[in-house]
């Protein structure tokens, strides 16, 4: 039923959004909602030519990102070793699985309290609650990634005389790597949800998430509907560039 | 195992930077922002220190010493997360409620000079509200900055009238956002300080409680702080800092600076008129004084004892080993100030007269 | 995704012997070597609290803890704070997982719903849940009415992928038995696409329960007076580390039970259905 005339029908994707945005338009302007609630669209459009012009809004979509892909690196990189250590050894694993059972558990904004007591409430405690966010999923993934490694590649490891290393460079990373691509996909959505909840929770300092509060408290409608859609736009980069990038490494793969 | 080095090496310069004790900076916390969280003071000598960069001057001699201020939304509790991460050296208007609670859990700072005193709490509610009097609050949804000054005063408050922190469903929340809150109807009533004052004026909200007529040993207090480490290292930069705060203190106090004070707190965010009409039955030294007399030490030791009491600290806290006055003393006299504020005994009665009351304000 | 193994059954080996022999120890040594890390963690922490080496404010001794959550269970306030929390997300996995089912199901089963909705329903998701709550206060306060609106969005997400790739995803061969045995549209729904679909379903369920429970915790940070959340802000104002730590220690028991429950849920369905995979 569904598939073969998608192509020619692919317009349709765009029907209920079109039809929200004129009924939203039709609304504020004639003062069916409160503008206050749900202001005008060209109102949201001048309110962004403002923001990037004074507002700095660039500014602060460039500090988010900035502790966000700190964060990310330090987190996914302990992730990442962390990882391996547990997957390649049987007892690193028997040792720190109970652990990190225990600390999955706990749920990730949780952690909030504790590191600003710890790191304050400034940039060192933002980047280690995103570097925590960005930890969790990585060290499970690229643990799995190395355990899932068929009993036969390792077998052909030792007929073909690899050594430890040799097995670990040529057979075991490669095979674990697709599975390590999810984890650190997984862990930049983490990341950049925590960067907005540590701007929200933390100290004030530049941010996007820090101007919605603002926007929040100020009663600035425009101005949180318009960080919406740039935390949306940040959202789908990363997928799509995440995406893009496990669908080159699948290619790389022989199945 | 190189990850591991580099993410292990990473960590390490984060804990690094996050304790940072990076030789001659002087880093200065205030427990507060102003509207829309921009990074200024008002109502005390702090402000003026900082709008008017004294303690820049004043350090300006000294090589490699760089002065920075932080100004913290989350107040007292965001700042003393700070200290005990080593992240700050001086505490400038830290409240009571706060240092006290940082130094029953064993923060450890030295208190240098009085910040402010007398501070006036406000209770704002909606117009159209039906809350009239502190009874009111029984049951009601009120906003209160946890953690705060605001917080033992308010339960003082709440005490004088007969009432506990439980009889009433107190929602924290920050300065601005409680105001927002107010304004927005998510909460029923709302303490807070001058910010509301030009919210009254305006009819957004209507101000029924002020501890301005109420017993004077409501208000809340605050003080310029040191942690013991900067102090220990740094004897010499800290009596310059103090110098450039009574300084600022001595500027502010005086009645013939009042329209510039304002000025210079309106920087803020607050309109001058809700300077003048917050301070229109007081003069500037009422509240602006660095001055540590046995007051000041009565009223920390009775807020000591009544935070244990409200469950706010779990033990009792030593608030005798805490004062550090000689740097005080070396800049009141360096300055030629020792007469200049009044001191008061332990039960609030003047003890001996201050210049500063004779002083008018500019025609 | 399973977490740490566990320890290893006894095999059933008639008449015990050599094998059982060898093998107890085994699984006693494998329970050794789990217990180390946490074991040392505790002892670390135990003595670096003794000796005072870090301020109290940083790290409260385990007896200061432990203290503070007898206190906590002993006025109530605990209970009460976790009843709280658990209440807040029930009511929004509930809201929000029948909603994505509803929803779910629609666009799995009407390819024109999926065309219109889906596009709109994907861009929608593409901003974290977190980023919607400014707006939100804006518009319906600080109230129970937030917390649920948001838990139950944070919950309805992954259902609705789950329900909607589940009816997509059931094999055309079964919906040709199906067809061939006659099956007039309800009994095709009932008996073959649903019971099909259950497991993905499932897992959409699942993380939206883990995504309720998340949600909760922040937006109990971000603007609440009573909850778990409240309790380690509440903490975090007044540095007593030791009420953020129990507080913890209850949000991570709690997500421990969910999580062994929904394993326990998930197993029951698959000795259910065939060996032969999906």
């Amino acid at each position: 039923m569904s598939g073969t005339a998608s192509e020619g029908r692919a317009w349709q994707a765009w029907l209920l959004p079109a039809a929200l945005l004129v009924a939203w338009e039709a609304a504020a302007r004639s003062g069916l909602a409160d503008p206050r609630f749900l202001p005008p669209l060209e109102v949201v459009a001048a309110r962004l030519r403002t923001e990037l012009a004074e507002g700095g809004l660039a500014g602060h979509l460039a500090a988010s990102l900035g502790r966000d892909l700190s964060g990310f690196a330090v987190g996914s990189a302990v992730g990442v070793g962390l990882g391996l250590a547990i997957g390649f050894s049987r007892l690193v694993e028997r040792m720190l699985s109970p652990v990190l059972l225990v600390h999955r558990q706990i749920a990730l904004f949780a952690w909030v309290p504790l590191l600003s007591m710890w790191f304050g409430g400034g940039e060192a405690g933002k980047v280690a609650f995103i570097a925590l966010a960005a930890f969790q999923p990585t060290v499970i993934n690229t643990w799995q990634g190395i355990a899932g490694i068929p009993q036969g590649y390792r077998e052909l490891g030792d007929v073909l005389l690899l050594g430890r290393l040799g097995f670990v460079r040529l057979i075991a990373l490669p095979g674990a790597l697709p599975r390590i691509f999810t984890g650190l996909h997984a862990a930049l959505i983490y990341a950049w949800v925590a960067t907005i909840g540590a701007e929200l929770l933390l100290n004030v300092a530049p941010g996007i998430a820090g101007r919605m509060n603002e926007g929040e408290r100020l009663f600035q409608m425009d101005l949180l509907l318009l960080c919406v859609l740039v935390l949306g736009a940040v959202g789908v980069v990363f997928n799509l560039g995440a995406g893009a990038l496990e669908r080159r490494l699948a290619r790389w793969r022989i199945a | 195992m190189r990850l591991n080095l580099l993410a292990g090496a990473l960590v390490a310069g984060l804990m690094a930077a996050a304790s940072a004790d990076a030789g001659t900076a002087v880093r200065i916390g205030y427990p507060g922002v102003g509207l829309d969280d921009r990074p200024f003071a008002y109502g005390d000598y702090v402000a003026v220190a900082h709008v008017n960069e004294l303690v820049q001057a004043e350090l300006k001699d000294e090589p490699g010493v760089e002065v920075s201020w932080t100004f913290f939304r989350g107040a007292g509790p965001a700042l003393n997360e700070s200290l005990a991460a080593g992240q700050l050296d001086f505490a400038a208007g830290l409240g009571d409620l706060p240092s006290i609670v940082g130094r029953s859990r064993g923060l450890k700072t030295k208190f240098l000079a009085s910040a402010g005193i007398h501070d006036p709490i406000y209770l704002a509610v909606p117009p159209g509200s039906d809350i009239k009097t502190i009874d009111g609050l029984r049951g009601r949804k009120v906003a209160q900055f946890r953690g705060t000054n605001l917080q033992i005063a308010t339960d003082r408050v709440l005490e004088a009238h007969g009432l506990t922190e439980k009889d009433v469903r107190f929602v924290g929340l920050d300065m601005n956002t409680a105001t927002a809150a107010l304004v927005s109807g998510n909460v029923e009533a709302s303490f807070g300080g001058s910010e509301y004052i030009e919210l009254a004026k305006s009819g957004v909200v209507k101000i029924i409680y002020s501890t301005k007529n109420d017993s004077p040993t409501l208000g809340r207090n605050s003080g310029l702080f040191v942690t013991e480490a900067f102090e220990q290292a740094h004897p010499d930069l800290t009596a310059k800092v103090v110098k450039a705060f009574v300084k600022a203190a001595r500027y502010a106090a005086d009645e013939a600076d009042r329209s510039a004070v304002f000025q210079i707190w309106s920087k803020s965010g607050l309109p001058v008129s809700t300077f003048e009409a917050d301070f229109s039955d007081e003069r500037l030294a009422h509240r602006v004084s660095p001055v540590i007399d046995d007051y000041i030490v009565a009223r920390y030791k009775d807020q000591a004892a009544r935070a244990k009491a409200y469950g706010l600290v779990k033990k009792d806290v030593d608030v005798d080993g805490w004062f550090e006055t000689k740097y005080l003393k070396q800049a009141l006299t360096e300055l030629h100030l020792e007469n200049f504020w009044p001191t008061f005994d332990a039960k609030g009665e003047k003890v001996t007269d201050g210049v500063v009351e004779q002083t008018k304000v500019s025609g | 995704m399973a977490g740490g193994r566990a320890v290893a059954a006894f095999p059933l080996v008639a008449g015990g012997g050599p094998a059982v022999r060898r093998r107890a120890p085994e699984a006693v040594r494998r329970l050794a070597t789990g217990l180390v890390v946490p074991a040392a963690l505790l002892a670390g922490w135990q003595v670096t609290a003794a000796n005072g080496w870090l301020p109290e404010q940083i790290l409260p001794a385990p007896a200061v803890v432990l203290q503070t959550a007898r206190d906590g269970l002993d006025d109530g306030s605990l209970l009460a704070a976790t009843v709280t929390s658990l209440g807040r997300v029930a009511r929004g996995f509930a809201a929000g997982g029948a909603a994505g089912l509803l929803l779910g199901a629609a666009m799995g089963l009407s390819p024109t719903a999926r065309r219109l909705v889906h596009p709109l329903f994907l861009a929608l998701s593409q901003v974290p849940v977190l980023g919607w709550v400014p707006i939100l206060v804006l518009l319906v306060g600080l109230d129970e009415a937030l917390k649920l609106i948001v838990i139950a969005w944070a919950a309805c997400l992954p259902v609705v992928l789950g329900t909607m790739q589940g009816i997509r995803d059931v094999p055309p061969a079964y919906l040709e038995l199906g067809r061939a045995l006659s099956f007039g549209r309800w009994s095709q729904l009932r008996t073959v696409v649903l019971p099909a679909a259950v497991p993905s379903i499932f897992t959409g369920l699942r993380e939206g329960l883990a995504n309720s429970w998340q949600t909760l915790v922040v937006v109990e940070l971000l603007a609440s007076y009573e909850g778990l959340g409240y309790l380690m802000t509440y903490g975090r104002q007044l540095f007593q580390l030791e009420l953020v730590l129990v507080a913890m220690a209850v949000v991570g028991a709690i997500g421990l039970v969910l999580h062994l429950l929904l394993a326990a849920l998930e197993a029951r369905l698959q000795r259910w259905r065939p060996a032969a995979g999906s």
